[in-house]
């Protein structure tokens, strides 16, 4: 197996662990599953599909992934109605244009000597291809991550979002990491880049593309895991506060609400209360910065009258 | 290594987790990147490389710990390993996911101290025996087995290849004090074999039960399925309306692109004088079916009329247009008890109140005629279930024959076996005239037939 950036350890383990080390060290802490999956992507040089509710931090593991790789990261954001020419490559057509209204004068030039019709077309003929060149192709993303040298991160967002049509036309690129454009050719990559794919299960997600896929469901974190990424990203709160903070969150995701409050809502709600020099929860606290975590109004009334006792309890965990 | 791996993906597959050949090799790849040293880290590696959403990931995670149970060659030797590296390269407390297994280690290690006690066998016996039964128990290809019935006869091979025979010749010449210690010692490899037998069972046949289930209810006649079954059956009539929806709906959005139409663009460029400024391509229409279905809820035919009912209610995605009417002695549409509850309630409500009464074709076609020839047109299908049993009396034609006109295609849908038609007061011969195709449908198998049939000419 070529592993080009992950060192191979001598055991699978020291390689995942240091997999793990250094996803931390670009400040996205992960468990075991998340790093083997990036050790696996880079050992069958196999695309990640993501899956998991919104806001656990799918798209950001690609993005620590690009940082921790060194590599750049190359995203695409999928959208109903997203096709090859947006996703792929595009000819340059007004630069076409301009070329060949500043050649019109050349055009005499070369047809001296050309004698009827037949010929003239034969010497053109040996110029077709002038206007279709790599020089006129706008590469879009895909094109973008196979012709990058060193190659690339290439994030797929929301793949659930575009059409079916697309995530048959994604098969190839994933496969085998080529593309055809009729014109040129096939485009092999120059080298193999990683494919994150996130999805947020809006709709099943076609077999033939799981197939070709490692698949990695993200859940919401454990209390352990929460405290050490609100430690990580918000590292100027204080222990005591952070243990409260993530149990409350934690027993919020026990109850039925509309949308749980994810990651991301944690800490945005710990720096929030940084902000508010907030020293310990309190009820008051919590119902004032409670639409901070929760994006429903029936969300935040159907917990109000839970919000005392929860507070108490996140208070006492310990 | 790869039979373990191979064996461990039958399994798999025997618990519904779909796994390509593909996948497999994949997880072959995955196993030489990660070895068979840290449990955690294969358990968690297969399961991204195999098990792709995550009901099957749970059924996944499930299978492994007992596929590495049972498993008793790997399984031993990895328990054994893993303690060791548990030891030696894991500091305390650093991650959680070695402390589960170190506890189902444990218990393993528990069970054997406490036979070790009562049978008084060394462990180190205890382990070789494992061993040798697992051995013998591959030797007789008891991953091949299939029903619990058997189970005697798996046990008895894997008995007589460990040699069985010998220690009961033995048994039977020894000294009264050693014969005794021998047949506890038989007692105890008949256990052993009994234990791994009904290991692999539980691995191999997990689901094969409901699967079974579902290949032999798809094939029953309608007529004949009890009620218990109702529930299992109109699960399994989602599932076939699902997979038809995924199959046909790609289609519903094609629209041919790349096809110039000359007509069109040069008619849309007059106003440009002539010059072709704007293209208009060819595009493919999209032919929304109508589906009228008339249905027979009279005793005999009702359980397939529940059965059709649910199917066309269940592909809506596809066919948004159903309209369904009831009959036995008189005629009443009830799209709309579709519309206000759920398709199962609003067809046992349906049977009710319809149901029941000696059918009369004549004048079910004729308030049939009366109610919906105005909205009959050249894309719907009409679909009529019944038996075509008149009960001797007018059989209706001339109005099916006043809907065939106007429709697209009538269907004629008949629960009875092709051998009874024609027979007493069945009538169908002459109301095959006023209809495209006269079909028998007896089994989930036939409608789904069906159904696919109209959903395809439906694009």
């Amino acid at each position: 197996m070529n592993t080009k950036t992950i060192a191979m350890g001598d055991t699978p383990r020291a390689a995942i662990d240091a997999v793990q080390a250094g996803l931390a060290g670009t400040g996205y802490i992960c468990g075991d599953s998340i790093a083997t999956a990036v050790y696996l992507a880079q050992c069958l040089e196999k695309p990640v599909l993501i899956e998991g509710p919104p806001g656990v931090g799918k798209t950001e593991l690609a993005k620590a992934a690009a940082q921790y790789l060194n590599k750049p990261l190359i995203r695409m954001q999928c959208y109903e109605g997203l096709d090859e020419a947006k996703a792929l490559y595009e000819w340059k057509y007004g630069k076409q244009l301009l070329y060949t209204q500043v050649l019109k004068e050349k055009l005499g030039d070369l047809m001296q000597g050309a004698v009827g019709l037949q010929a003239s077309m034969d010497r053109l003929h040996e110029f077709d291809d002038t206007f279709f060149n790599e020089e006129f192709l706008e590469p879009r993303p895909l094109l973008k991550a196979l012709w990058e040298e060193d190659g690339a991160v290439l994030l797929i967002d929301e793949i659930d979002k575009s059409d079916q049509e697309f995530e048959a036309f994604l098969l190839e690129m994933l496969q085998d990491y080529q593309i055809s454009i009729p014109e040129i050719g096939t485009v092999k990559a120059k080298h193999v880049p990683v494919v994150f794919l996130t999805s947020n299960n809006t709709r099943e997600i076609g077999d033939a593309l799981k197939r070709r896929c490692i698949h990695l469901h993200i859940p919401f974190p454990d209390t352990h895991l929460e405290q050490k990424i609100i430690e990580s990203r918000v590292p100027e709160l204080d222990a005591s506060m952070r243990l409260q903070l993530v149990s409350f969150v934690q027993e919020l995701r026990t109850i039925e609400l509309k949308k749980l409050p994810a990651v991301s809502e944690t800490i945005d709600w710990a720096r929030t209360l940084l902000l508010l020099h907030a020293q310990e929860l309190d009820t008051e606290l919590v119902r004032s910065t409670l639409n901070i975590l929760l994006k429903f109004q029936d969300d935040i009334e159907n917990i109000d009258a839970e919000v005392v006792a929860m507070t108490r309890k996140a208070i006492g965990a310990r | 290594m790869t039979e373990v791996l191979s064996n461990f993906i039958r399994a798999l597959r025997a618990t519904d987790v779909r796994v390509s050949t593909s996948e497999s090799i994949d997880a072959a790849a995955a196993l030489d990147a990660i070895g068979f040293r840290d449990r955690g880290l294969l358990k968690e590696s297969l399961s991204q490389v195999l098990a792709k959403s995550v009901d099957e990931k749970e059924r996944f995670s499930e299978c492994f710990d007992r596929y590495f149970f049972a498993e008793d060659m790997s399984g031993v030797e990895q328990l054994q390993s893993e303690a060791e590296s548990s030891q030696d390269d894991q500091p305390p407390g650093e991650s959680q996911s070695p402390g589960g297994e170190a506890s189902g280690e444990g218990q393993g290690q528990g069970s054997a101290e406490d036979s070790d006690e009562l049978g008084e066998l060394s462990n180190a016996d205890r382990t070789e025996l494992q061993i040798a039964v697992a051995n013998a128990a591959r030797q007789a290809g008891v991953s091949n087995i299939r029903l619990f019935t058997q189970r005697g006869m798996y046990m008895r091979r894997i008995l007589e290849i460990i040699g069985v025979e010998t220690l009961e010749e033995q048994i039977r010449d020894a000294p009264d004090a050693q014969s005794e210690q021998l047949s506890q010692r038989r007692a105890q490899l008949i256990e052993e074999v009994r234990a791994q037998v009904d290991r692999q069972l539980l691995l191999y046949t997990a689901n094969s039960w409901p699967q079974l289930r579902e290949q032999i209810l798809q094939k029953t006649p309608l007529s004949s399925v009890e009620v218990r079954d109702f529930k299992f059956m109109q699960a399994l009539v989602h599932k076939l309306a699902k997979r038809l929806v995924a199959l046909h709906s790609r289609k519903k959005k094609i629209a041919r692109r790349g096809q110039l139409d000359i007509r069109q663009t040069i008619r849309r460029n007059i106003e440009y004088d002539g010059l072709l400024f704007e293209t208009v391509w060819k595009r493919k229409k999209i032919d929304r079916p109508k589906v009228i279905a008339v249905c027979d809820v009279s005793g005999s035919v009702a359980t397939a009329a529940r059965f059709l009912l649910l199917f066309l209610y269940s592909v809506t995605e596809v066919i948004p247009k159903v309209r369904a009417f009831a009959f036995s002695n008189q005629l009443a549409e009830i799209t709309e008890l579709f519309q206000n509850a759920s398709a199962e309630e609003a067809i046992s409500f349906a049977l009710e109140k319809h149901g029941w009464g000696s059918t009369d074709y004549g004048r079910a076609f004729e308030d049939l005629e009366s109610m919906v020839l105005d909205d009959v047109d050249h894309r719907t299908t009409v679909l009529v279930l019944g038996d075509g049993r008149s009960n001797y009396g007018d059989p209706g034609l001339t109005h099916l024959r006043k809907i065939h006109d106007r429709a697209r295609r009538v269907i004629w849908l008949n629960p009875e076996p092709k051998a009874f038609w024609n027979s007493g007061d069945s009538e169908m011969r002459r109301l095959s005239t006023a209809c495209d195709r006269v079909d028998v449908c007896r089994s989930i198998h036939d409608l789904e037939r069906l159904v696919s049939e109209i959903m395809r000419t439906a694009v």
